[in-house]
């Protein structure tokens, strides 16, 4: 059971065509916990379908995905996050109304015990763990120097603190597993650095990273283990320091 | 100054029947529900309400209870097929669903009265049963408001890829917000039931649907005052401002675009922006001014 | 075994003006990804129009038809302007334009209520002839005849529009993605103009034979067509063309049927209940593509 629960995430001949084109072909990884694991590739190789799929908005062609020896692959969204994945997107996607803290108190969502009816009678159990919550919030907030904005609307924020807010967000879901896509695009070094240190030290307390990006700088001063994908297929595995020299990769991005 | 209260009783009644239907459609559209249900809803609700009590000779409250737990099965039974479709989808069926009650309320005759409704019904509920009834659905959107449920809602609404992302189950509380607003339309279904001589079937049609609608786009989606502060304005216009009734179709048309399209948040929420903007404004600069 | 033929008949006739209504709703749909909930107001107004035309300006009907048609398209085209084109700047969300197109309908009624005072209003007499063929041991009048026929005219020129022209292949190529479109030089608003007008047109069309079929103009007209549209483009799919026709015919067919042999109230419930029966087993409808729109579950 033990040596299950360290499995971390695996995705095993992952496969998924859209019509005739097939997307991602045959990947396998692991994203063992407690390291960042990167999963690089070129504009178009097929990332975001791998990150679709792993959360549960696409279905497979074929292949299987475990999260911590259970099963997800025909899991829809919210069970793959009940699961324990947490994800950041893309493009920044935040309460932009409603304010810093309640933009991560809604990310305790999958750990919330009221009952409904407790809820919907507005009980002394739902409103202490309102307040609960709104105190666990605050804390994730003074962990990332980001109390001073908790009243603030998160759409008013600087680009760099929304991604901050979406990441805490992430770790209010106490998650087994955080995926992280394109987390520093837009960002300067300066922030991305800053970002980058945080991720470190999150993994360095066991959490299992998978981090998608296209920066190539970033992910190589980061991940222990990098896999390269060029359209859909897995074409190098290994240390970024072997990752950097495969002929294959500086081709894939170099473009023949 | 007692006699000009008194006088307008009759208005501040119907501004809370019209209230408590607003929650209904509140309710669905704060869960990101685009449900227009809520006069089919209200139909059944009143239809119950009414046939138990003038029929079967149920007592009152009885008859209310009945009609809130009609609309919250006819609620739940409408979120089976709608509750996973898309936004679109949900309001096209909703509006057949209105339909459908409609049509039927006018072929069950025996029950129902058919085209010519039901008449003579006894006015049983008073003023301050309607004070109970819309304090007792008042304080549960202001609990549901506060609870995990709200904070669902929030989010589903707001951003439904990143609800999913969180582990919220969509499906589930878009049932509940079906049945929660199947209620609430039931139970304002049944109080307009015990407040109207007469009951047909084209009193929940089209019309009611729009106005329903208009009170919480203009009065606010998200806090809880919305629905009440939309509903007072729109029913008291007409009541105050005669000319206006004559045009009430165009007036509601017109503030429904003004609206979604100048001040798409509706009063109550814009005006709670705004002051949260310039709390925040006014600490910011005493911060700056210690510094 | 007649009678059913006859109602079959009937239907067809029926269900032609509502393939010609529900056309430019569909393809609104499939266009701009918004419904238009004012498209059963721009109907009542063609028909108010081409009433116009005849009584006060005694236009022969041909020429009410056309200028029903213009009337109705602009009058489309306004209510872009009006309701969706803020919101599209905007990038508002559905929800937003549901309810400007329900707030221009409303407006647009009131105004056609007060035109015309409340009333029922009626073409003279004689308008057109009252002419009876029997077909077959089937009782068909020259009405119905046009009226098909003219419906048959409106969906090829709209198809030969859609797929011969190259203003055709702008929208359609809207329709797929606007953003591809406009990079591929296509102007994404003049595109929205004339879908627009299209399909007003078509609504005008619509407006004007129901008036004189049923000898009836009045400001709540278009109420019933557009919750009737909506089953006729959920049965044959959101946003498909072909499918809201054969969703049109269907639907003029079991409402003839179902108000001979049933009754007019439960005929509605019927029609209605088909809705959900559709969205239960085959929600894209059975010509539809939109699936990705419909559900959330992985794709």
């Amino acid at each position: 059971m033990t040596s299950q629960l360290q499995e971390g995430l695996v995705l095993d001949g992952v496969t998924r065509a859209f019509g005739g084109v097939v997307a991602v072909d045959d990947l396998s990884l692991t994203v063992a916990p407690g390291r960042i694991t990167g999963l690089i590739g070129p504009n178009g190789a097929g990332k975001s379908t791998v990150v679709n799929l792993i959360t549960g908005l696409l279905r497979l062609t074929a292949g299987r995905i475990r999260l911590g020896g259970r099963d997800i692959t025909e899991a829809e969204a919210p069970e793959v996050a009940r699961a324990g994945i947490a994800r950041t997107f893309q493009t920044v996607r935040l309460l932009k109304e409603a304010s810093v803290l309640d933009n991560v108190v809604a990310g305790f969502h999958r750990h919330e015990r009221a009952g409904l009816a407790a809820g919907l009678l507005g009980l002394p159990s739902a409103l202490r763990e309102g307040r609960e919550l709104r105190r666990r919030a605050a804390a994730i907030l003074e962990r990332f120097g980001m109390a001073g904005f908790a009243d603030q609307p998160a759409g008013s924020l600087s680009y760099g603190h929304q991604r901050r807010v979406e990441m805490m967000r992430a770790l209010a879901m106490e998650p087994r597993l955080l995926l992280l896509d394109e987390p520093v695009a837009g960002m300067n070094d300066v922030e991305a650095d800053a970002l980058g240190r945080i991720v470190a030290e999150l993994a360095g307390d066991g959490l299992g990273v998978l981090l998608i990006e296209h920066n190539m700088r970033f992910v190589l001063s980061l991940c222990a283990e990098i896999h390269v994908i060029d359209s859909g297929r897995l074409i190098a595995s290994g240390t970024p320091a072997a990752v950097r020299r495969d002929p294959a990769v500086i081709a894939a991005y170099l473009g023949t | 100054m007692i006699d000009l209260l008194l006088a307008q009783q009759p208005l501040a009644e119907l501004i809370l029947v019209n209230a408590i239907l607003a929650y209904s459609q509140y309710i669905a559209l704060r869960a990101g529900v685009f449900s227009l249900a809520t006069a089919g809803l209200a139909s059944i609700g009143a239809y119950t309400a009414a046939v138990l009590t003038v029929r079967w000779g149920v007592p009152m409250p009885l008859g209310l209870a009945a009609a809130a737990l009609a609309g919250a099965a006819t609620g739940g039974l409408l979120a089976l097929p709608l509750a996973r479709l898309r936004g679109v989808f949900q309001a096209i069926a909703t509006l057949a669903f209105v339909q459908i009650v409609l049509s039927l309320a006018l072929y069950a005759e025996p029950l129902t009265g058919g085209a010519m409704g039901m008449n003579g019904l006894p006015r049983t509920v008073q003023g301050w049963h309607l004070l109970g009834v819309f304090a007792l659905v008042l304080y549960l959107v202001f609990a549901l408001s506060r609870g995990g449920v709200g904070r669902a809602f929030d989010t589903i609404r707001q951003e439904e890829t990143v609800a999913v992302s969180l582990g919220i189950r969509v499906v589930q509380y878009h049932r509940l917000a079906f049945a929660l607003s199947g209620a609430v339309a039931g139970l304002g279904g049944g109080v307009m039931a015990h407040r109207n001589y007469s009951l047909v079937p084209e009193d929940f049609g089209f019309p009611l649907l729009v106005s329903v609608l208009t009170f919480v786009v203009l009065g606010g989606r998200a806090a809880v005052l919305g629905p009440l502060a939309g509903a007072a304005v729109l029913t008291a216009l007409p009541e105050l401002a005669r000319p206006l009734a004559d045009y009430r179709l165009a007036v509601n048309g017109l503030l429904m675009v003004l609206f979604i399209v100048y001040l798409p948040h509706g009063v109550v929420d814009t005006v709670l922006l705004q002051a949260r903007r310039l709390r925040l404004a006014a600490r910011q600069r005493a911060g700056e001014a210690r510094a | 075994m007649a009678l059913v033929a006859q109602q079959i008949v009937n239907g067809i006739v029926v269900g032609s003006t509502y393939a010609l209504f529900a056309l430019g709703f569909t393809l609104i749909f499939g266009v701009l990804h918004v419904l238009n909930l004012a498209h059963g107001a721009v109907f009542m107004w063609g028909a108010f129009t081409g009433l116009f035309a005849v009584t006060a300006l005694g236009l022969p009907l041909a020429a009410a038809f056309a200028i029903a048609m213009l009337a109705a398209g602009l009058l489309s085209v306004l209510v872009d302007a009006v309701a969706f084109r803020p919101l599209r700047r905007r990038g508002s969300p559905e929800f937003a334009a549901i309810i400007s197109s329900l707030g221009v309908a409303q407006i647009l009624m009131s105004a056609a209520q007060i035109a015309s005072d409340t009333q029922v209003q009626r073409f003279p007499f004689g308008t057109f002839p009252i002419v009876f063929y029997q077909v077959f041991g089937l009782r068909v009048s020259l009405q119905q005849i046009v009226i098909v026929g003219s419906v048959a005219v409106l969906v090829a020129a709209l198809l030969a529009f859609l797929f011969a022209t190259s203003f055709g292949r702008q929208i359609r190529a809207v329709a797929i993605s606007e953003r591809t479109a406009s990079l591929l030089g296509v102007n994404p608003g003049a595109v929205h103009a004339l879908t627009f007008f299209l399909c007003g047109a078509l609504a005008g069309a619509a407006g004007v034979i129901i008036g004189i079929a049923f000898n009836s103009v009045h400001f709540l007209m278009g109420e019933p067509y557009l919750l009737r549209g909506f089953v006729v483009i959920v049965l044959g799919g959101l946003g498909s063309v072909a499918g809201a026709v054969i969703g049109g015919l269907l639907f003029g067919m079991i409402q003839t049927l179902s108000v001979a042999f049933l009754s007019s109230a439960l005929s509605d419930a019927i029609l209605f209940g088909l809705l959900f029966v559709i969205l239960l087993l085959r929600p894209s409808g059975f010509f539809g593509t939109l699936r990705r729109e419909i559900r959330v579950v992985r794709q």
